[in-house]
């Protein structure tokens, strides 16, 4: 839920555990509490998708059982998976652009246990076209980070299991040509295509590939994204890393993107979420400014994490039990 | 896992028969598992210990997979 400054405070001081998301300014000005907090000032609220700097995007974490705070940098941010709780979930926040938030692109993946306990957060940014500093806030000490994860383990009763899905609206043609790449990483120059070298830039141009498609990837039915942030001097960089080992295929056109958006809300069936953020890049090309997404509210992030980082997806825990 | 849908389940690691679940983690794992096994087929066990303890741990979250794949 949207609500103001006092509003949050006094959800603060009333002891609830909470997830905020804000713009700065506003999460520096909140009591110490049982909170952790990310930069943003893009939202999908219940009356829409929005851009605010005064108004704070509060989740009340009332189905904890109990709940604990740390903050983990890039050398022992996987810490997370031996300090979770055992029937639990994981919510982290990262900033943007820090090394953390890249360690844990990197190799989230290959990371024993991970995918046994149900991990959700985001990428915190800041306004576009702005010279902006992404930040993360742990509400115990009110201190806030450039360079480290903030992380929530939350506590879940005994009969109550938390579930981490997505929407995507990429897909494949497995007609396509198959795209690899020789290591996990954020930019890249060369890449095969149907086993033969490439210069990945050349071959977008050449093919006149539109960078807002991003390439995905079939892990068994679900698709992951991953998103072009930019082409320059024979370099493509993403969003997210790439990984040797995992083909890769441009996810096919789609003709509205905006529309396609809104099918495929409509039809993804959760009921209750208690926690969902979407990609800006969603909110930018699907043009979600003043547009419901209902059930799904939230902050609108620089990406996403469902157990490793995602682009161009909407994530959502819901509890069950 | 019963030995009805281990059996199921070995036929889905080898390609064999194909199962998307609704839950994004166990398509993740399903995936790594089926890469492993196309590696070494002789990790299949290993793999198919690793998915039980899998839907062991979140009995809520698995019984849909479960009967869905006893139904393959």
């Amino acid at each position: 839920m949207l609500i103001t400054l006092e509003e949050t405070r006094k959800l603060i001081n009333d002891g609830k555990i909470l997830h905020i998301a804000a713009d700065e300014t506003m999460l520096a000005q909140l009591p110490q509490g049982k909170w952790i907090g990310g930069t943003t000032p893009y939202f999908i609220g219940d009356e829409g998708g929005t851009m605010t700097k005064e108004k704070l995007f509060v989740s009340v974490i009332d189905y904890a059982e109990d709940a604990r705070i740390a903050v983990y940098g890039k050398y022992n941010v996987f810490q997370i998976v031996e300090e979770c709780y055992d029937n639990g979930l994981t919510m982290l926040i990262m900033p943007y652009g820090s090394e953390v938030a890249a360690k844990y692109a990197k190799s989230a993946p290959d990371v024993e246990e991970l995918l046994m306990h149900p991990t959700i957060g985001w990428i915190s940014g800041y306004e576009l076209n702005t010279v902006g500093e992404a930040k993360v806030f742990d509400g115990t000490t009110g201190a806030s980070y450039t360079d480290k994860a903030v992380v929530m383990y939350i506590k879940l009763p005994e009969e109550k299991s938390a579930m981490i899905n997505m929407i995507n609206i990429f897909t494949d043609d497995k007609t396509d040509p198959v795209i690899r790449f020789e290591d996990n990483d954020l930019s890249v120059t060369d890449c095969t295509v149907n086993g033969q070298k490439v210069n990945f830039a050349e071959y977008i141009a050449k093919k006149g590939i539109d960078p807002k498609m991003p390439l995905v990837a079939d892990y068994n039915g679900s698709y992951l994204n991953i998103s072009i942030k930019a082409v320059d001097e024979g370099k493509v960089h993403f969003y997210a890393p790439v990984f040797r080992d995992i083909e890769y295929r441009f996810a096919t056109k789609v003709d509205d993107y905006a529309a396609e958006f809104r099918n495929r809300v409509e039809s993804a069936g959760a009921r209750n979420p208690v926690f969902s953020c979407n990609c800006i890049l969603n909110y930018l090309y699907g043009e979600l400014e003043g547009k419901k997404t209902p059930p799904y509210t939230g902050p609108v992030t620089f990406g996403e994490v469902a157990y490793q980082l995602l682009n161009q997806t909407l994530v959502y825990c819901e509890i069950l039990g | 896992m019963v030995q009805k849908v281990q059996e199921k389940v070995k036929k889905i690691l080898l390609g064999e028969i194909r199962y998307t679940s609704s839950n994004l983690a166990f398509n993740i794992l399903i995936s790594k598992m089926q890469k492993k096994v196309k590696a070494d087929p002789a990790c299949m066990d290993a793999c198919l210990s690793e998915l039980d303890e899998f839907l062991t741990k979140y009995p809520i979250v698995a019984k849909v997979d479960l009967a869905n794949i006893a139904v393959l």
